[in-house]
């Protein structure tokens, strides 16, 4: 491999000081004067039609200038909040203000007001009336024949595929291949369980927040916590029918996502708000809202049902999930979809295979995208059931998985088959470092010394050792699309102008890294704006782990083509022939005779001398793969057998994500990723009443660790190189919370030999467990 | 517009003449208050101006003033007593920032559920200082039960002795920054490899503590080595309100099992 | 209301409501540099220093502290002159979303002012009032560990 110098370097992240020194803007940062501040009204009702509306008093409040509700926001159209591609593949099932109540937490009013204070105090005095309707929380049960129905008969899905709202059916997808009655018949034995995962927070600690205005030409500009700036200008514009021309997203930097800022729902009301009323205005949600009314990691019930031989071969594999969207479908039908595409591959020998996915409506909180998404639910069912099928057949798992996963230059027929939500893209695996994820993280947490030996380190502890494999993508192939534009200054620097969303990950900084390597400068010479709608190229947004491979390649070829008029400058100056010329420590070299300018000469020769012009270019990127990361994830446990308490001891993950552009930022997306998961593993969990309310609805009862909770972390990278992806890399944002869930169920078993199918594992669980097989 | 009125009085006299108001309370650090709907209040005194962050110390009785934070007891306790319950009590309760600001007398007023400070201050058997309508020292435990003395008197610190015990405590939380769901309070007197005496608090039950009187007496007056904890674990029932966090039973149990080992810890580190 | 309060070292007079809260006051004043998340006490994004204590500005109503020491994480160190805690955030790959990062400096501030060697245990507990959901808090880890061995190398 070529001699990288900014590639593959632990580069300090170019907007880290301005934010650990507080200088950084969030969205709720910037100053706007005169704005408008509001408060929402919420159904106290999982299920209700509003009767009445008396916004009476709330509107002769000093100080309040409106309160919006369905009765006075008139022809609302249909829309879906997920900031997907268009058409997104999600239900248009959703309006900003609906007569229909669908779960604690919908939306039924906004008061608007001079100051939050008068707002919320206004938004008490709003009077409804409600018929209340009989409310519906199981997906299963929703989907019985007499459930009752939760969306009318308008709502439909933009893209040709199955959604029956009459049944509460928010999306439905089946795929299957082989012959599922031949491959259970060749089999000695078949396993069928069943694993639900339950619902969750995104929790970034920046809550949702958005400023919209008009600027002194008169365009609508939004500020706004997104993932998806793009997105978010497409759909406020078709949502309020406003000239998409007219309006212009502006993405600060954002305190977290993790898919849940790639949701588009307080950003029309924000721009209604100052459409109407000619002033600006501010939402910031509260905690409360964010866990209650933003969106959340929707829990999935996983039938999973395996035909085996006593050879340890899976001869038929049939994988049933059932989604709980929640009251309206966002990602209802993608999810459930990557329940299977993400999953089903990894094991791409088994001939038989059938994959149902569903998604069901209930009166619960709004599920949405959640790193992993939907990965994570399915490989928690599969990573359990294949320490079920080794150890009943007394095979070495690590052993097992080597033989059995997919490999390079190997396919699966699911990846046609299944895509996002219809059908997939065909590709072959070009690197895959599984063999030595495994290996490294089996040294690291010394599995052979650990495994079935049920270590007691001290009276009544006893410890286990459990894997959680995995796979994700980079990217939606066909449908994603990333963009950069450069230019060139007269110093030799370059403005890098991009659509990429950084969120938090680093994206402006690998980004930078990638122009930096191919045009041979120091990472301070690259200027970068990103996800400005009036200034940067499009691009869909940070989501799908697509950033590095789709924004990158983008950026990669911008690059090329800046360096190639970069050369025909350089050989004009130095009167040498192109092919001769290289570049590199901030020059362009002749290498037959060694004489050279330097790129702040070629700048200032292009704007100033001769033939003058700007260096510029412009490139896009459709991926035609999506090259998956690999994930070998491991948790050590210990559990108090008298108490059914559990600590995380150690955690090791060692993930191929291709070429590391940026070794400490891939590390940190994996130790986050982990972190994350782990604690959904163990203490993150919605908890509603028997009415459908959530109550724990703050940090105090939705438990996420702090620092003091941790426990020792290792993360290694196995790297691959991936030809396809610029400079080798392929994604590592989502694959790292797949395996916690898993390790940590096959570890618990490892030490005390219960099976969890139902997470999350609370220590009262493990306890009454412990008993029941006593 | 918000009506509320804050006081800055200089004196504790100042301060209870101003406690007769209607809808006004004193103010220590904030951090219970702000859990309540401030709007509903009239007013607030500030306390922080009225000198009550000492500390003082008569032959084996030691005297905080309410206005000291749970760093400050930490700080203070354990230079003179490392061992002391309520050292080990609080060292980990809530967590750094919120340890600077949450003030005992704020706490014992405030004496939410998951208090992290009332075990301990039963099992020093700690007398509340008041000003005020009820001027004088309260044992604990009767501040606590009896509403009447709360009434227009101001915690203005808290007394205790200092004594020789082993202590344990034990919270029962989900997170190491949680409310617990209980907490566990033992003190033990060992010598010659006999429990002298013993006393054991639960704070978080359906009657906010619990003195678990039996035990303490099985324990009380009992040789180390012929303590059958079985039995202690078998002892224990103490109720807990059907909550959202874990079920009643359940948390009896981890009661057994936590207070068996406490007392095994301490016994332990007397053989 | 209007009180005086010492901010990053310098006087200033503000305007707050009597029911509002540090960390609202301090925002609509200009230091923004002190994030809400949560407004309950949990997630340490809005920590300030109150007369040299870690304290979280949410969990203070403005009207008890006037007249205070206030230290912001721009009275720590800013873009031009920063403190060695920021940088070694910054080199060890511990911001990442960086909207807890200011509430994290502010909390290594107050330890390593009283305590410059600690102990991964003591640093872990230092920053129990902080939370992070993007880094894992294994790179915080670092960045702190790495400034308390800059800040005793300088004194040496």
């Amino acid at each position: 491999m070529k001699k990288l110098n900014t590639i593959g370097k632990s580069k300090k992240k170019i907007d880290a000081l301005s934010l650990a020194t507080g200088s950084a803007k969030f969205t709720d940062d910037f100053e706007i004067k005169n704005s408008l501040f509001v408060s929402f009204l919420y159904s106290p009702h999982a299920h209700a039609e509003i009767k009445s509306i008396d916004d009476k008093d709330a509107k002769l409040m000093e100080g309040v200038i409106d309160v919006l509700h369905y009765q006075n926001v008139k022809k609302q159209k249909l829309h879906t909040t997920a900031g997907q591609g268009y058409p997104e593949p999600s239900p248009y099932d959703t309006v900003m203000f609906d007569k229909k109540m669908r779960f604690v937490g919908d939306r039924v009013a906004v008061v608007i007001a001079e100051s939050k204070k008068i707002a919320d105090d206004a938004v008490k005095k709003i009077k409804v009336e409600y018929d209340i309707l009989e409310a519906v929380f199981d997906s299963e049960k929703a989907l019985e024949k007499n459930a009752p129905r939760i969306h009318g008969e308008d709502r439909y899905m933009p893209i040709p595929v199955k959604y029956e709202p009459e049944r509460n059916l928010a999306a439905e997808v089946e795929i299957g291949f082989g012959d599922m009655a031949k491959g259970e018949k060749e089999a000695d034995f078949i396993i069928e369980k069943k694993y639900s995962t339950h619902y969750a927070s995104h929790a970034a600690i920046e809550p949702h927040s958005v400023a919209s205005f008009f600027d002194e030409m008169g365009r609508l500009v939004i500020v706004t916590s997104t993932q998806v700036p793009f997105h978010v200008r497409r759909i406020v514009s078709k949502v309020l029918d406003y000239p998409l021309s007219k309006i212009r997203i502006i993405k600060p930097r954002i305190g977290g996502g993790f898919g849940g800022k790639q949701e588009v729902f307080l950003e029309p009301i924000s721009a209604l708000i100052t459409i109407k009323y000619k002033r600006p205005v501010k939402i910031i949600l509260s905690r409360e809202e964010v866990f209650e009314s933003s969106r959340t990691r929707h829990p999935m019930k996983v039938k999973l049902k395996t035909a085996v031989k006593n050879s340890g071969e899976i001869t038929a594999l049939s994988l049933e999930a059932l989604l709980n969207t929640g009251a309206y479908g966002s990602h209802a039908l993608t999810i459930v979809s990557n329940a299977g595409s993400k999953v089903l591959p990894f094991f791409n020998k088994v001939k038989n295979i059938h994959f149902l996915g569903q998604s069901a409506y209930t009166n619960l909180p709004i599920g949405g995208a959640y790193r992993g998404y939907g990965a994570t639910q399915g490989y928690f069912a599969l990573n359990q059931q294949i320490d079920i099928i080794t150890r009943k057949l007394d095979l070495d798992i690590l052993e097992y998985i080597k033989k059995n996963h997919i490999r390079t230059g190997e396919t699966s027929e699911v990846f046609k088959a299944l895509g996002e939500g219809t059908e997939g893209v065909t590709q072959v695996i070009h690197s895959c470092e599984m063999d030595q994820c495994i290996d490294k993280g089996a040294k690291a947490i010394d599995w052979y010394k650990k495994r079935d030996k049920r270590i007691e380190p001290k009276k009544d502890k006893v410890r286990g050792v459990g894997i959680g494999f995995s796979m994700q993508g980079s990217g939606i192939p066909l449908i994603d699309m990333g963009s950069a534009s450069m230019k060139m200054n007269d110093d030799g620097s370059f403005n890098l102008y991009i659509g990429a969303t950084d969120i938090g990950t680093g994206s402006d900084t690998i980004l930078a890294q990638i122009v930096a390597e191919v045009l041979g400068i120091e990472l301070d010479k690259v200027i970068v704006l990103s996800s400005d709608t009036d200034l940067t190229p499009f691009d869909v947004g940070a989501y799908a782990s697509s950033t590095t491979y789709v924004s990158g390649t983008a950026v990669k070829k911008c690059a090329d083509k800046i360096k190639d008029q970069i050369l025909k400058v350089a050989s004009q100056m130095l009167e040498s022939d192109i092919e001769n010329l290289a570049v590199g420590n901030t020059k362009v070299t002749d290498t037959k005779n060694n004489k050279s300018v330097s790129l702040a000469e070629v700048g200032e020769y292009s704007l100033y001398t001769k033939d003058q012009f700007q260096i510029q270019a412009s490139a896009s990127y459709v991926p035609k793969l999506s090259p998956p990361p690999f994930i070998a994830q491991f948790a050590e446990v210990e559990i108090d057998k008298k108490t059914g308490k559990i600590r995380i001891v150690k955690f090791v993950s060692a993930v191929d994500c291709g070429v590391a552009l940026n070794p400490k930022l891939a590390e940190g997306q994996i130790e986050g990723a982990a972190v994350n998961g782990i604690c959904y593993a163990l203490t993150e969990e919605y908890k509603f009443s028997k009415t459908g309310k959530l109550t724990n609805k703050t940090f105090s009862d939705y438990k996420i660790w702090t620092a003091n909770d941790m426990p020792e972390m290792e993360t290694i990278i196995a790297e691959s190189d991936e030809e396809t992806g610029p400079f080798g890399a392929k994604s590592v944002g989502e694959i790292g919370i797949n395996g916690p869930l898993p390790a940590i169920a096959n570890a618990i078993y490892d030490a005390v030999g219960v099976r969890l199918y139902h997470a999350p594992f609370t220590a009262e669980k493990i306890y009454e467990e412990i008993n029941r097989i006593k | 517009m918000n009506n509320l009125k804050w006081y800055f009085p200089k004196a504790i006299d100042e301060a209870t003449e101003l406690m007769k108001k209607e809808k006004v309370l004193p103010h220590a650090s904030g951090t219970g208050l702000l859990k309540r709907n401030l709007s509903n209040l009239n007013g607030l005194i500030n306390l922080s101006d009225l000198e009550l962050q000492y500390s003082k110390q008569k032959n084996d009785t030691i005297e905080f003033g309410s206005m000291n934070t749970y760093a400050d007891i930490i700080a203070k306790l354990s230079d003179i007593d490392e061992n002391n319950i309520l050292v080990k009590s609080l060292q980990n309760s809530a967590d750094t920032p919120l340890r600077n600001r949450i003030t005992i007398g704020g706490s014992i007023a405030f004496a939410p559920p998951w208090s992290d400070i009332i075990g301990a201050l039963i099992a020093l058997e700690t007398e509340i200082v008041l000003a005020g309508q009820n001027v004088g020292a309260f044992p604990i435990a009767e501040y606590l039960r009896n509403s009447k003395l709360k009434k227009n008197s101001l915690i203005t610190g808290i007394k205790f002795k200092l004594s020789n015990w082993e202590t344990f405590s034990h919270r029962e939380i989900r997170t190491k920054k949680d409310m617990p769901i209980f907490h566990i309070v033992i003190m033990l007197k060992i010598a010659d490899n006999r429990i002298q005496d013993s006393k054991i608090i639960i704070t978080g039950t359906t009657n906010k503590f619990d003195k678990l009187n039996e035990i303490e007496k099985y324990l009380t007056d009992t040789e180390i080595d012929e303590i059958e904890y079985s039995k202690i674990e078998k002892m224990v029932d103490v109720k807990f309100s059907k909550n959202r966090i874990s079920n009643p039973e359940y948390s009896n149990k981890l009661v057994a099992v936590e207070l068996s080992r406490g007392i095994q810890k301490l016994v332990r580190k007397n053989k | 209301m209007k009180g005086k309060f010492i901010i990053n070292g310098k006087e200033k007079y503000l305007n707050f409501e009597a029911d509002e809260r540090l960390v609202i006051t301090l925002r609509n004043n200009g230091f923004t540099e002190v994030k809400n998340g949560c407004m309950e006490g949990e997630c340490g994004a809005c920590m300030i220093l109150l007369d040299d204590k870690a304290v979280h500005s949410c969990q203070v109503l403005t009207a008890s502290v006037q007249g205070k020491k206030i230290l912001t994480v721009k009275g720590i160190g800013d873009l031009h002159i920063p403190h060695v805690i920021q940088k070694s955030f910054v080199e060890a790959g511990a911001v990442q979303c960086g909207f807890c990062t200011p509430g994290f400096v502010v909390a290594t501030y107050a330890l390593l002012k009283s305590n410059q060697n600690p102990t991964e245990t003591e640093i872990k507990k230092a920053i129990d009032g902080n939370l992070c959901r993007c880094t894992g808090y294994v790179k915080i880890i670092d960045g702190i560990k790495n400034a308390s061995k800059t800040i005793q190398k300088e004194r040496e």
